[in-house]
């Protein structure tokens, strides 16, 4: 396999954003696989950002440790990612502009280029420079400059046919540049991919459910869905803006009990005001999807950087007890799925579901092949549409299952109260003049049970609730969950490459948990617990559901995402106590 | 015959209660208006008031306290066939869950918003609520408050709902007009209602509002100037004066009319994605 990692750097507002996605679209569009993740900060001008595009011939895990060939636009870039090169790595960087003195006799390839005044040649904007590095860039790549026009025309047609040229001219200026030559071979088979984050994955997954109300505040890192259902407003799927987090999820309760499939979204901060209402769906059962981006905690912590510190949280936030399920897709192509899923999960048993993203998950990009919208089934759960009887309807009729039918507003002669008190089968409240009178203790009794019931029957009914094991008859096995999952797929595949036997378990459903198979799934290996927190959330909810206590753990908390090559490091040393 | 707007539950007011008295306003209102009791949804927050859900036999959320609003608005946003009203206390909608009040009046949302107002928080055993007057002697305010209470007519007039009144539950059936007229208006209609709490305000009590409250006549609706000054009446007289009746009405788009995703419809009723849709949508990121 051949893979090449291509790091952007300048300045916020520089376009490293955009030169990224570029050249991933272009690189997807070929055929070949793309991972990609940016970093960046706080700000909206100004400071260090770069975008790292990794880009091979067969599928990739992560967006690779360090960078094969740097774009430096600024003498900061050529400062702080001197650090983040690979071997024998490619500078590309404008001499009239930026001194890369301090990167000589270091074995890299410098390859100073006329930048800027390339860019101001092909159209006049400083800006553009950026795009004749990328012109450079492919032509080290081998990749047809063609390439390039379609992808250009999609991303720039809004701001004019003048800026398309340019950009593509800028492109031109660079690929032709004398003194470029290819260096790498990736063999594409041109079959197209497409090139997602993890929140468009998520949104588009959500819209083919039939998500039709998306509520949220900005937040980052989830405003990336909010934007993608406000760019489809159109298209029958509606964004509420909220004044806060405690609008968003009560409007999405609110809606979801109207009888529309709806999800709001967050990151940590948001989530914690959203805790009451959650509550609140779980007692009225309200089939609500809730999402959770998280990012480095606690408090506003770093706002750009990624963690998986809420799991223990997200599961146990509210006072009382209710079922909800709570799902941590493991990369941006199972965003998709799982966020098809969750709105049948969410109707047919009545309870919020929330999925666990986290700032590297939604905001980096991969490309995508293996989606396909006919595998998606809609069930709405249990509804009653006609009474069938005299007299007042029973929203909450004590079942076997624990899951009632459900009328929706509108609907002739099924007309109930959905209490947030504890309350009777009708809906009516038990909790004042009735509260403490023998009956009514029974019924708080049985109706919490009848909550309670739902998750015998998601665990009898659904085979979602166990992990997933890969090479099974290893002596060692990486635990993980969520996004950190393909960097430890990749960490497994290399340490198997050193000839040490490893497998993968994964999770990402993590509640509820079968309990007794995922104790068998776990029972006599050796596990080394690898998640991005200081306190083993993962472990924990392990050991509590199971009694397997994981002593070996690989954990980060730096605010960066972890790769295939800092799990193989850590793991080898674990190894070595 | 008028629709019994009664699901057999009684509400937990103590005898005497001024909720009683909006209790039977709003089922008037609801009789007069003709609505279907199916296509009618009650959400309510919680306090002694917002129990009323329980006894109105319509399709209702007793949701959390101080957030019915955006309950409501999310209810009335994917589906704008029904009829929605919001029932709560003062200090569910302009205590914990003022910042709501604001927004969803700027939003101008087709939502009728009844408040029953006796500046206490009752079913917590009587606390001054954020209308409690200065002075007001409580088991939180046991020397007397010394804040100012709000002014919700003003701050609903100046957030852009665009009706905005207030009755008196001594006087149901001109409260029931001013209810019915609130609910056929189209946008966001508040009506404060002042309603005695028998129980724990020795203050504000039926004599005090009846020697106070008077019916406002030729008072200019449309005229938001002449509304707020109305609607500062009460302090400005020292509470000598309160007015009651219309304070003001604008006709403006509501939210759902403005709503470009609503253009085709209640979103109930649109469908769901075909698999081509799908796909175009994943095209995009190509």
């Amino acid at each position: 396999m051949t893979s090449v990692s291509v790091r952007i750097a300048a300045a916020n507002g520089d376009g490293v954003e955009s030169t990224g996605a570029i050249l991933g679209r272009v690189a997807a569009n070929l055929g070949l696989e793309v991972v990609g993740d940016r970093g960046y900060q706080s700000v909206i001008r100004g400071g260090h950002v770069w975008s790292q595009v990794r880009i091979g011939d067969e599928k990739l895990h992560d967006f690779g440790d360090s960078a094969d060939i740097l774009v430096a636009l600024n003498q900061e870039a050529i400062a702080h990612q001197g650090s983040h090169l690979s071997k024998g790595a490619a500078v590309i960087y404008d001499p009239s502009k930026t001194n890369a003195d301090q990167l000589n006799g270091r074995g890299y390839r410098l390859i100073g280029m006329p930048l800027m005044d390339m860019a101001l040649a092909a159209g006049g904007d400083p800006k553009m420079r950026n795009m004749a590095a990328l012109g450079a860039v492919a032509k080290i790549l081998g990749m047809p400059m063609e390439s390039f026009e379609g992808v250009i025309k999609r991303m720039f047609s809004r701001k004019g046919n003048d800026i398309v040229a340019n950009n593509t001219r800028a492109v031109t200026e660079g690929y032709g540049y004398s003194g470029i030559e290819k260096l790498y071979d990736l063999k594409y088979d041109g079959k197209q991919r497409y090139l997602l984050e993890g929140n468009v994955s998520l949104a588009i997954g959500a819209y083919a459910a039939g998500c039709k109300y998306y509520a949220a505040y900005p937040m980052t890192p989830a405003s990336g869905i909010l934007h993608w259902f406000a760019a489809h407003a159109d298209r029958g799927v509606m964004y509420k803006q909220t004044e806060d987090e405690i609008a968003a999820i009560n409007s999405a309760i609110g809606a979801a009990s109207a009888g529309v499939r709806a999800m709001c979204g967050t990151s940590g901060g948001g989530f914690s005001l959203m805790v009451e209402a959650l509550g609140m769906a779980g007692m009225i059962e309200a089939p609500i999807v809730v999402v959770e981006s998280q990012r480095t905690g606690p408090s506003t912590g770093l706002p750009t950087k990624t963690e998986q510190g809420d799991l223990l949280f997200v599961m146990h936030a509210s006072q009382g007890e209710f079922p909800r399920i709570v799902v941590a897709p493991r990369g941006v192509e199972e965003c998709f799925g799982i966020a098809a899923e969750a709105f049948n999960l969410a109707e047919r048993y009545q309870c919020p579901v929330i999925i666990l993203m986290d700032l590297f998950l939604s905001e980096h990009f991969e490309s995508v092949s293996g989606i396909d919208p006919g595998t998606i089934k809609i069930d709405r759960g249990k509804m009653v549409a006609r009474a069938s009887q005299e007299g007042r309807f029973k929203r909450y009729l004590l079942t076997d299952d624990g899951v009632s039918p459900r009328s929706l507003p509108g609907s002739k002669g099924l007309a109930f109260i959905a209490s947030s008190d504890e309350h009777n089968e009708y809906g009516d409240i038990v909790s004042d003049v009735l509260a403490g009178i023998d009956e009514h203790v029974e019924m708080r009794k049985r109706m919490h049970e009848k909550r309670m019931r739902k998750i015998e029957t998601m665990l009898k009914n659904e085979t979602l609730f166990v992990p997933s094991i890969e090479g099974e008859s290893s002596e060692h096995f990486i635990v993980t969950f969520g996004s950190t999952t393909a960097a430890a797929r990749g960490a497994v595949e290399r340490l198997r490459r050193m000839g040490k036997s490893f497998g993968l378990i994964s999770f990402s459903y993590l509640m509820p948990m079968d309990s007794a198979k995922t104790k068998m799934a776990l029972s006599g290996k050796h596990l080394i617990d690898v998640e991005c927190n200081f306190t083993g959330q993962l472990a924990k909810v392990i050991a509590m559901n199971t009694g397997v206590m994981i002593e070996d753990k690989v954990l980060k908390y730096d605010g960066e995402a972890i790769t295939s090559g800092e799990i193989v490091d850590r793991v080898l040393k674990v190894l070595e106590r | 015959m008028p629709i019994n707007f009664s699901s057999g539950v009684k509400p937990i007011f103590c005898p005497g209660c001024g909720d009683f008295g909006v209790y039977a306003a709003l089922t008037k209102a609801f009789q007069d208006l003709g609505l279907d009791k199916d296509m009618l949804l009650v959400v309510t927050g919680i306090g002694c008031s917002s129990s009323i859900v329980q006894a109105l036999g319509c399709y209702g959320i007793h949701s959390l306290h101080g957030r019915l609003l955006p309950v409501a608005t999310g209810a009335r946003l994917a589906n704008h066939d029904l009829t929605v009203v919001g029932v709560g206390g003062d200090g569910d909608g302009y205590g914990i869950g003022s910042a709501h009040f604001l927004h969803t009046a700027r939003r101008n949302i087709d939502i009728a918003y009844v408040v029953m107002n006796n500046q206490t928080y009752g079913l917590t055993t009587g606390q001054t609520s954020p209308t409690g007057q200065k002075g007001y002697k409580t088991k939180s305010t046991p020397f007397g408050n010394i804040e100012n209470p709000i002014n919700p007519l003003a701050i609903a007039i100046s957030a852009g709902a665009t009706y905005v009144a207030r009755g008196f539950s001594g006087d149901p059936v001109h409260l029931a007009g001013l209810i019915k007229d609130g609910i056929a208006h189209k946008g966001f209609a508040l009506i404060d209602v002042f309603s005695p709490c028998v129980t724990f305000n020795h203050m504000n009590t039926y004599d005090w509002f009846r020697e106070r409250v008077y019916k406002m006549d030729g008072h200019d609706v449309a005229d938001k100037g002449a509304a707020l000054k109305k609607a500062f009446e009460e302090e400005e007289t020292g509470y000598a004066k309160l007015p009651l009746g219309l304070f003001y009405r604008a006709e403006k788009p509501t939210y759902e009319e403005q709503d470009i995703t609503l253009r085709s419809g209640a979103l109930i009723g649109q469908p769901m994605p075909t698999k081509e849709q799908v796909l175009a949508m994943l095209q995009e990121n190509v």
